[in-house]
């Protein structure tokens, strides 16, 4: 059974197959979006996306850790990419990296309660700390504007040398957006196959026995869920751009619940592109279904089931199942038990 | 690959041709089924481009029950302009997408609506935060948008905009019509219960005010969390305080609960309870001791004017088979603001986005034509219609089970209107609007 | 002093109350260790079928239907608490049959699945009841309020959390004094040595799964006169109660009961002196006791924690 820890002998290199389907897919969009009838603001969305629920993943399925509360750090690198916009002006990178940075405060802060728990009480304080965030979001509505939310946050212009792109357009800003999720997710390869990614898998799959060979387990979980904090904050602060705004909502369980939900579709939980293939799956069956009915929900949770009852290993373990029917009779040695 | 041989390889080959094709032809057909969603096409005689209405409404979350009822609104008013010849004469169609009570979801189905359905115009919104969501949206391409049952006042304060208008009364609106009559009438000792978001606050920000010019006084302000659902310790603080009347802005879920929660108590008719605006589909189908206290609406089914019985027997025929028998102020508010949106449309004499901006602005509507006691006009400086406020309560002598309330006095435009609004509000100019024609 | 006796009364009630409301998944939880996060949603399952069966609903015009609500209330009202909550168990016993895949397997994927249901029956009240808010009628013998002292106070209120006591005593039993509590606990941890000693594990499973759905459907009924009635009233419902479990400690029923009495004190105190924090309290609380006591206050080692 394909797991996590098939890595591969020659390590993080990132010229394989999916990554090279990715980056086409990326670049194909563009034009795929006006054939399929879709639109460029969703192809942007997906890209954003991927970006959370891949870096989410590193906490989820390569560190083991289930944290239901992760859409707080998507809300708190919004907020800090538009209040640094309306605060200290106009800034592309210094805005993201304010987003960033927010978020990996909040999940720094966070990490120190957390990463000394597992299982249950992990889920759980992690709901109780996105709450705590989402609260606090409302209520200190004179600095992030409350349910109205915070508004008017500008796409400041990509500077590259003497050329100054305007990210206005949706097509020019996905172009930004697809560009910093390749690197993103040829980032968060490297990061997984080198030793850091092993340690964190040691960790998922027997905490005591990765801190008698040495490891100070907790300060490698609190890294994985301090860095996924920081990714969601990159994704965030991209958000913030797209919709020009930053809202609460997605700090909320249900919006916590929906990523964890996409990862475990797309089968992160056994593969790397687990989750992009998750992230590509939600948006494109609620378009489909969300234009033909309004109970896609009720749908769209059937199928979540379904996939969890009879193939918990998600689409990608679907894949991966077929790819294997086709391998050759010999067994590559897996490097631990299956989650 | 080592290890395999001929055979099985020429095999394989078979097999991935085969899948390749059957995956091809899959792919091809899921992309001629893809295409515009939830399209009401409606195929004219003329070959004029028709006007396409984007209804941004809930269908889920905690407005569903209203966004269905203001889009119901829209439709009908959609059907009526249709069944006239249309607008300009070209016939209206109309492109729904949930936007679930959820702001994220509102930015992306008005880009959906913009750029896939190619939508002129965008209608529909009941949460401030889906409203803004959408209203920045459509500034960013010029489309106009309507604003039909959202009551913050920041709509057209802070967050209003040139191509947005915005259709219901407000609670600063309300909270105007009622705290001076109810001083006079009750006494002047308030406890307010405030629910501690934007809304809430700026509801409270101008009964404070209002108590104040009348000469009344605050005992105490309760700050009501949002999720709260036990209200018990509100009730024993109003209990000890004693208070003439409690000011409650106290909005969604909350306030169901807490109705449930008064009406058990017994604790509806002493003290006076002040509710701000009440939605219909939010007051439909409760016990009668829940719809308790005085509040506020724009319209009712049961006022005593011309063209009040034609408009509720024209829903009763089209929406038989609604849970709601009868229309109220979200159904109104969704049909009267499609139907001055085509009028408008049919003065500006073309789909200019600023032509039909200067054509709304300042317009004058009468009161007959809006089936309300006073004259109503969308003022130029806000975007807001400035109409009637009624004050009602519970109907103690109900004609029939849809009787629910009591009108008890109706207020003018100018003794309600928002007068922080003006400073507030900073409307693009023309010139950074960008132009669109639909 | 006296005027924050009726806020601590108030706390209490509101404690038992939420016990009343965790009562079926503690029993879930401490006994099959399984996270049911539908729980909420057989909340409001349970009241939505009282309310239907009280009402009767889309058989009211029939002949059966006009037989039917010639009834007093009280008398459907009482059938209503017996019915609803079977349906919900019905209900719940599904559920627990969709589960028995992830048996053995991450406790995520239960929890994963619950969250799936909880969807799935949300949706489906929506679809089928509508989106509106709804109201269960109730016997006048139980509503209305009482004057004491010169306060007003809930008759109902008390009928509820005297009726919580009943059933929290009443599952208490079912646990320790009956063999069946031991058997299923055993069964969490090793099922193979259950099912040697002869014990029909799955049917057990099955009953326990569905008797903590019934719980939750019987809370529902009681919560609805005092909550309202809408389809994601369920969602006020499974924060509370994963809070309640693990501020006691998982596998530990006193610890869930104590816990519950703790979450309805702080959220009736802060009501009382600082209400903006009302709500938010409850997750201080947790934050508080778990940052000083890992495992909650009684908590035991559990197969949850990986």
């Amino acid at each position: 059974m394909m797991t996590l820890s098939d890595i591969p002998p020659k390590g993080g290199s990132p010229l394989t197959l999916p990554m090279a389907a990715l980056v086409l897919l990326l670049l194909a969009t563009p034009f795929l979006v006006a054939r399929l009838g879709l639109y460029h603001y969703l192809a942007i969305e997906i890209a954003i996306w991927i970006i959370f629920a891949t870096g989410f993943n590193l906490l989820f399925g390569y560190t083991g850790l289930h944290s239901f509360g992760h859409g707080a750090y998507l809300g708190i690198g919004a907020y800090g990419f538009g209040l640094f916009q309306h605060k200290f002006g106009l800034g592309l990178w210094s805005g993201l990296g304010a987003g960033i940075l927010a978020a990996a405060l909040a999940g720094g802060f966070v990490g120190l309660f957390l990463s000394h728990r597992r299982g249950i009480y992990f889920a759980l304080l992690s709901i109780a700390f996105g709450q705590v965030f989402w609260f606090s979001a409302i209520k200190l509505h004179r600095i992030t504007g409350g349910e109205d939310g915070l508004l008017g946050i500008p796409r400041p212009p990509l500077t590259l040398g003497s050329w100054q792109i305007s990210l206005a357009d949706n097509m020019n800003f996905y172009w930004f957006v697809a560009t910093l999720t390749v690197l993103v997710v040829v980032f968060l390869w490297r990061l997984v196959n080198s030793p850091f990614g092993r340690v964190l898998q040691a960790i998922r799959q027997n905490q005591m026995r990765a801190r008698f060979v040495g490891y100070d387990v907790w300060r490698w979980k609190w890294l994985a869920f301090t860095g996924s904090a920081a990714m969601a904050g990159l994704a965030g602060g991209l958000l913030a751009m797209a919709q020009h705004s930053a809202y609460p909502d997605v700090m909320s369980l249900h919006h916590s619940g929906l990523v964890v939900m996409m990862v475990l579709i797309g089968g992160g939980l056994v593969n790397f592109w687990g989750p992009i293939l998750g992230v590509l799956l939600y948006f494109l069956v609620r378009e489909v279904l969300g234009g033909l009915t309004e109970t896609w929900l009720l749908w769209f949770g059937l199928m979540f089931i379904t996939m969890v009852i009879i193939k918990p290993e998600g689409v990608a373990g679907l894949l991966g199942q077929r790819a294997a029917s086709k391998a050759p009779t010999v067994h590559k040695a897996s490097a631990g038990s299956a989650p | 690959m080592p290890g395999r041989n001929i055979r099985e390889v020429k095999v394989q080959n078979s097999k991935i041709n085969r899948r390749k094709f059957l995956s091809t032809v899959a792919a091809g057909g899921a992309c001629t089924f893809m295409g515009p969603w939830s399209h009401n096409r409606v195929y004219a005689q003329s070959t004029a481009k028709p006007i396409v209405i984007g209804t941004t409404t809930d269908a889920s979350g905690q407005y569903a029950n209203s966004g269905s009822s203001e889009r119901r609104g829209i439709l009908m008013a959609i059907a009526e302009v249709n069944a006239r010849g249309g607008v300009l004469g070209r016939r209206v169609t109309s492109v729904h997408v949930d936007t679930e009570t959820t702001p994220a979801t509102g930015s992306r189905v008005a880009e959906r609506m913009i750029q896939q359905e190619k939508c002129g115009f965008l209608l529909g919104g009941v949460h401030s935060g889906v409203a803004n969501a959408i209203s920045q949206v459509a500034q960013k391409y010029g489309v106009v948008y309507f604003n039909t049952n959202s009551s913050s006042p920041t709509e057209a304060g802070q967050n209003c905009h040139r191509v947005k208008f915005v259709w219901d009364g407000n609670g600063t609106n309300f909270a105007k019509a009622a705290i001076k009559n109810s001083i006079n009438a009750f006494g002047g000792k308030f406890v307010l219960l405030t629910n501690d978001y934007v809304w809430g606050h700026d509801t409270a920000r101008t009964t404070k005010k209002q108590i104040a010019e009348f000469g009344g006084q605050v005992l105490e302000e309760i700050l009501i969390p949002q999720g709260t659902r036990d209200f018990t310790a509100a009730l024993i603080k109003i209990q000890q305080l004693k208070p003439s009347i409690v000011a409650a802005a106290i909005g969604g879920d909350d306030q169901k609960a807490m109705r449930q929660q008064v009406a058990q108590l017994g604790m509806s008719r002493s003290p006076v309870w002040i509710n701000n605006q009440q939605d219909w589909p939010d007051v439909y189908g409760l016990p009668a001791e829940n719809l308790f206290g005085i509040f506020g609406t724009n319209w009712y089914h049961e006022l005593t004017l011309p063209g009040v019985k034609e408009f509720v027997n024209k829903y009763k025929a089209m929406y038989s088979n609604e849970v709601i028998k009868v229309p109220g102020n979200v159904f109104y508010n969704g049909y009267m603001a499609a139907r001055e949106l085509f009028a408008a449309i049919e003065r500006a004499g073309s789909t200019n986005n600023i032509a039909i901006i200067k054509a709304l602005e300042g317009h004058a509507m009468k009161a007959a034509d809006r089936m309300q006691h006073f004259d109503a006009y969308i003022d130029a400086n806000t975007h807001h219609v400035q109409q009637t406020i009624y004050l009602a309560t519970a109907n103690a002598r109900p004609k029939d089970k849809d009787d629910l309330f009591s009108i008890l006095a109706q207020a003018a435009p100018k003794d309600v209107i928002d007068t922080d609004a003006p400073q507030a509000c900073k409307l693009e100019s023309y010139a950074a609007t960008p132009t669109f024609d639909a | 002093m006296y005027a924050i006796l009726p806020h601590l009364i108030n706390g209490i009630t509101l404690g038992l109350l939420f016990a009343l409301i965790a009562l079926g998944f503690t029993l879930i939880v401490g006994v099959m260790e399984v996270i049911n996060l539908a729980h909420g949603s057989l909340f409001a399952l349970g009241a939505y079928f009282a309310m239907t069966i009280i009402s009767g609903g889309a058989f009211g015009s029939t002949e059966l239907g006009q037989w039917w609500l010639n009834f007093p209330i009280s008398t459907r009202y009482v059938a209503a608490a017996v019915i609803g909550p079977a349906l919900a168990g019905l209900v719940g016993m599904l559920i627990e049959i969709c589960l028995r895949p992830t048996y053995g397997k991450a406790s995520l994927y239960g929890l994963l699945l619950t969250f799936g249901a909880a969807v799935v029956l949300e949706e489906s009240i929506r679809i089928f009841w509508g989106a509106g808010e709804q109201s269960l009628r109730t016997p006048a013998a139980i509503s209305g309020a009482i004057l004491i002292g010169g306060m007003i106070f809930s008759i109902y209120k008390v009928y509820a959390a005297a009726f919580a006591i009943a059933a929290i005593v009443g599952v208490w039993l079912f646990l320790e004094k009956t063999p069946y509590g031991a058997i299923i606990k055993a069964g969490a941890h090793d099922s193979e040595m259950v099912r040697a000693l002869g014990y029909d594990l799955s049917k057990l499973r099955l009953f326990v799964f569905g008797f903590g759905a019934a719980l939750a459907g019987l809370a529902g009924i009681a919560m609805a006169p005092i909550w309202g009635l809408r389809p994601h009233v369920g969602l006020d419902v499974v924060i509370p109660a994963f809070l309640i479990i693990v501020i006691g400690g998982v596998g530990s029923f006193w610890g869930a009961i104590l816990a519950s009495l703790l979450v309805g004190l702080s959220i009736g105190l802060t009501g009382a002196f600082l209400p903006a924090w009302s709500m938010v309290s409850m997750y201080l609380l947790l934050i508080l006791i778990v940052g000083f006591r890992a495992r909650g206050l009684f908590g035991r080692k559990s197969a949850l924690e990986n």
